[in-house]
């Protein structure tokens, strides 16, 4: 029986464009690389930098006193040229620190032979969390949730299994994949760190059965290990949900708008478990990360060595720049990523992917923002991995109704898009589902505490 | 380059499918009842189905204009309506007639509502209705096969008798009537089922239906609305529609299976007065509803267990007006009384979220 859950779509994966491109460095710098000090969930961070000043790769350039944060350091070696504000993948105009780096060379993928001989024994639970929280590591897969903060002991939720999460479900993005294949050792040593420092008995890696290489090489190396298992899950969209994967590995339900550890499980994805391994082996920072750029809008699709705040323009250019039929470039996958309309607009620690599409891939109705009725099909409920009713939270965010949208649990909504995806009258439920939530949260900030 | 960049929301990739796909996929699938129509029923199906399909079309057109709205034939629901109501229709139905139907479905039971997706009844089973209470005998007048076999149920013996004593009666309809509609098998059975003579009934299904020729039946050499009586038509159209996924098993299954169950109950409960239930299944709207009618996305349930409801509550109409009803077929009001019941049924099966509804709800 084929591991799975209930929902969900096939979208054509479209991986082999960039399948097999190794992760490689970048033949140069940008001019200027932009640090956005807003990379993941949790409060914003401060500049703890002035212009002008010069900083060391790998020096903190941002903090916050917050629990829920997660530090900035300096990608390069460079002068500060600005402190300002820059476009944000998702979040409009953020704070940003401007460098302008003085190196020459831009980094190479980490070297691989410092994980090989490793013993998670060296280090106790205590010493990791520490090294995850200084190293400012965040969930590499999208939402960027701070790794210090999900790891660190917590008595009302305490986490039995970790699975790491090897899905990759959405279409084009190849990193991840990439990193099992090629940074294997630190890869596996990230994820006895983890587990380690959760205090998790079992580890899952839960992959889907589209990456056979991938599974074929992890299994040879989990052999002898008693507490890694490789969980291998059918293809299919949003595997890599954080509530599909748990209810596909484990076979766990977890209530409605709630999240893993509530069922004492906690879910990482691969590229953080490699961050994890180099700022605890080799102390270093997370300033880099792997990204895939592809699309059939781009001239030649590659797996970048990123540093983060570089701007989508120059990791373009890099790859041959845009064809002549891109329409759309999105920072992140097809399903959840965030199109932008300034190519300046500089990558984060959780962009995995830049995506060129063409018009042809879009799709002409999307493209042309043409809706028509609802036709009640009911195809976007029998999607929705949730068993929402996306149409009828969709109709009641339109007609202004946020007290029916919230009746009809638009919270409970993952934002998955399956529902758009797959709506044959090309309504943007997920977009008004995305307008709901913001409305209601704003709302609800108005209202005396 | 980068002007030309779009922004939206995610995802940004859909798939290629549109409401006039799914439109055109269920016109690809009546291409074979249709084609046998023709095949069975020669111009007369020609003449019908143009008609029905331009005066749908045409009346699209003008509630568009009317109430200053993009105009939306390119969904291409208009042709679909057209065409079942086409189908749904007896042969020699006057064009007027027609005509007056496709007003009828589309101007009211769709435009009025507020266009495509906001309609609560299926238009063109609306329109049926409407043309069956306002022209009942020419909506009840059946023409044979053009290949009639002679030795099929409606020209048999007892037609003739039938035939001969309307000719007698000319002036009372009903009588008319009756001997008109012997040439449906389910007119066969509503009529075993009336005489309540369990000697006779047996008699009258024992000689007009007799199992063998179900396979009459099957290839639509029979007497009934143009699109109903090829059964094996229907059934290839339907399968197209379930493998290209443009509609899911879930009512077809419902409506046959409950229908199938009910007419079995009344089978086994008096074998002389109630007809096989596999003649149910192949004879009058039944394949047509299954695939084609119940299936409406707009005026059927959204959820899974609410289109079952629906499904199995068609069915169940279905057999009881067919087994007790004044009418000797069933489809059309099964489809208007469950549309009916739609907003309920969702009401009371909405989705439930798959880890439970959260607390304080
Ligand atoms: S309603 Fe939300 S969770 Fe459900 S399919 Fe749509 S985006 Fe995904
Ligand atoms: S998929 Fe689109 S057309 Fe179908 S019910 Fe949902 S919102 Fe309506």
């Amino acid at each position: 029986m084929k591991k799975t859950f209930k929902g969900g779509i096939h979208p054509p994966d479209n991986k082999d464009l960039s399948k097999d491109c190794p992760i490689t460095g970048l033949v140069k710098l940008p001019g200027q690389i932009s640090v956005l000090m807003s990379q993941h969930i949790g409060a914003i961070c401060k500049p703890v930098v002035k212009k002008r000043q010069e900083v060391e790769k790998g020096e903190l350039i941002g903090d916050s006193e917050a629990f829920v944060s997660a530090k900035v350091h300096s990608p390069v070696s460079g002068t500060i040229k600005d402190i300002n504000l820059r476009s944000h993948p998702v979040l409009g105009r953020v704070q940003a620190v401007v460098i302008e780096p003085s190196e020459a060379e831009p980094a190479c993928p980490p070297e691989q032979n410092s994980f090989a001989d490793f013993s998670e024994d060296d280090y106790t639970p205590e010493q990791i969390n520490e090294k995850i929280a200084e190293a400012g590591i965040v969930g590499m897969g999208g939402a960027g949730f701070p790794t210090g903060v999900k790891v660190g002991p917590n008595p009302k939720m305490p986490k039995e299994t970790m699975i790491v999460n090897a899905c990759e479900c959405e279409p084009y993005i190849t990193c991840d994949y990439r990193v099992m294949l090629e940074w294997t050792d630190q890869f596996l040593a990230g994820i006895k760190l983890l587990r380690k420092a959760s205090g998790c008995r079992k580890c899952y890696i839960g992959i889907e059965n589209n990456k056979p290489e991938a599974i074929k090489l992890l299994r040879e190396r989990t052999e002898n290990e008693e507490n890694i298992e490789l969980s291998v899950l059918e293809t299919k969209y949003p595997q890599g949900g954080e509530r599909q994967l748990v209810n596909s590995v484990l076979g766990k339900v977890i209530p409605t708008g709630k999240i893993p550890p509530m069922v004492g499980v906690m879910v990482c994805n691969v590229s953080t478990a490699a961050a994890v391994a180099e700022a605890v082996i080799d102390s270093a920072p997370l300033t880099h990360r792997a990204v895939t750029v592809t699309g059939k809008g781009v001239q030649k699709p590659a797996n970048l060595y990123v540093p983060t705040g570089t701007p989508t323009e120059h990791l373009i250019e890099q790859c041959g720049g845009l064809k002549e039929e891109a329409v759309k470039v999105v920072l992140g996958g097809p399903m959840t990523g965030f199109s932008v309309g300034e190519l300046q607009t500089p990558t984060t620690k959780t962009t995995g992917c830049v995506l060129c599409l063409t018009k042809e891939e879009v799709g002409e109705a999307k493209y042309l923002f043409r809706q028509t009725p609802c036709i009640r099909c009911g195809r976007c409920l029998s999607v929705c991995p949730e068993k929402l009713n996306p149409t009828k939270i969709a109709h009641a965010v339109k007609a202004d109704r946020l007290d029916l949208a919230e009746k009809h649990n638009i919270s409970a909504c993952m934002e998955c898009g399956s529902c758009s995806y797959i709506c044959p009258a090309n309504i943007e439920v997920t977009g008004y589902i995305k307008t709901g939530k913001i409305r209601i949260a704003r709302a609800n900030k108005d209202m005396p505490a | 380059m980068s002007e030309n960049l779009r922004v939206s929301p995610a995802p940004h990739i859909s798939r290629k499918h549109s409401t006039k796909t799914i439109m055109l996929d269920v016109l690809i699938g009546l291409v074979p009842a249709s084609a046998a129509a023709v095949y069975h029923f020669r111009q007369h199906a020609v003449i019908l189905i143009l008609t029905c399909i331009l005066a749908s079309v045409a009346v699209e057109y003008i509630c568009c204009k009317l109430m200053k709205r993009e105009n939306s034939l390119g969904d291409l629901s208009a042709v679909v309506t057209g065409l079942i109501l086409a189908l749904s229709l007896p042969p020699k139905l006057p064009v007027v007639y027609a005509v007056i139907g496709c007003i009828f479905a589309v101007g009211v039971c769709k435009m009025a509502f507020g266009g495509l997706g906001c309609n609560i009844f299926n238009p063109a089973m609306g329109a049926r209705a409407f043309l069956t209470v306002s022209f009942g005998m020419a909506m009840a007048s059946w023409h044979l096969p053009a290949q009639m076999n002679p030795d099929m149920p409606g020209l048999g013996p007892d037609t003739q008798v039938n035939a001969k004593n309307s000719s007698q009666e000319q002036k009372d309809q009903d009588v008319k009537l009756d001997a008109v509609t012997q040439a449906t098998p389910l007119s066969w059975v509503k009529k075993a089922v009336k005489t309540r003579n369990a000697e006779k009934a047996s008699e009258i299904i024992k000689s007009n239906w007799p199992n063998s020729q179900l396979k009459y039946a099957l290839t639509g050499n029979i007497g009934g609305s143009l699109g109903e009586t090829n059964a094996l038509a229907l059934l290839a159209g339907g399968i197209y529609l379930l493998i290209r996924r443009t509609i899911s098993w879930h009512i077809p299954a419902a409506v046959l299976g409950s229908a199938f169950v009910f007419a079995e109950i009344g089978y086994l409960f008096d074998k002389t007065a109630f007809a096989n239930p596999l003649v149910h299944m192949v004879s009058g709207g039944m394949l047509i509803c299954a695939f084609f009618i119940a299936t409406d996305p707009v005026s059927s349930p959204i959820t899974r267990a609410g289109t079952v409801v629906f499904g199995c509550g068609v069915g169940l109409i279905i057999v009881l007006i067919r087994l007790f009803g004044a009418y000797p077929e069933g489809v059309m009001f099964a489809i208007l009384i469950m549309n009916a019941f739609t907003p309920l049924i969702d009401r009371m099966l909405p989705a439930k979220p798959i880890g439970g509804i959260p607390d304080g709800k």
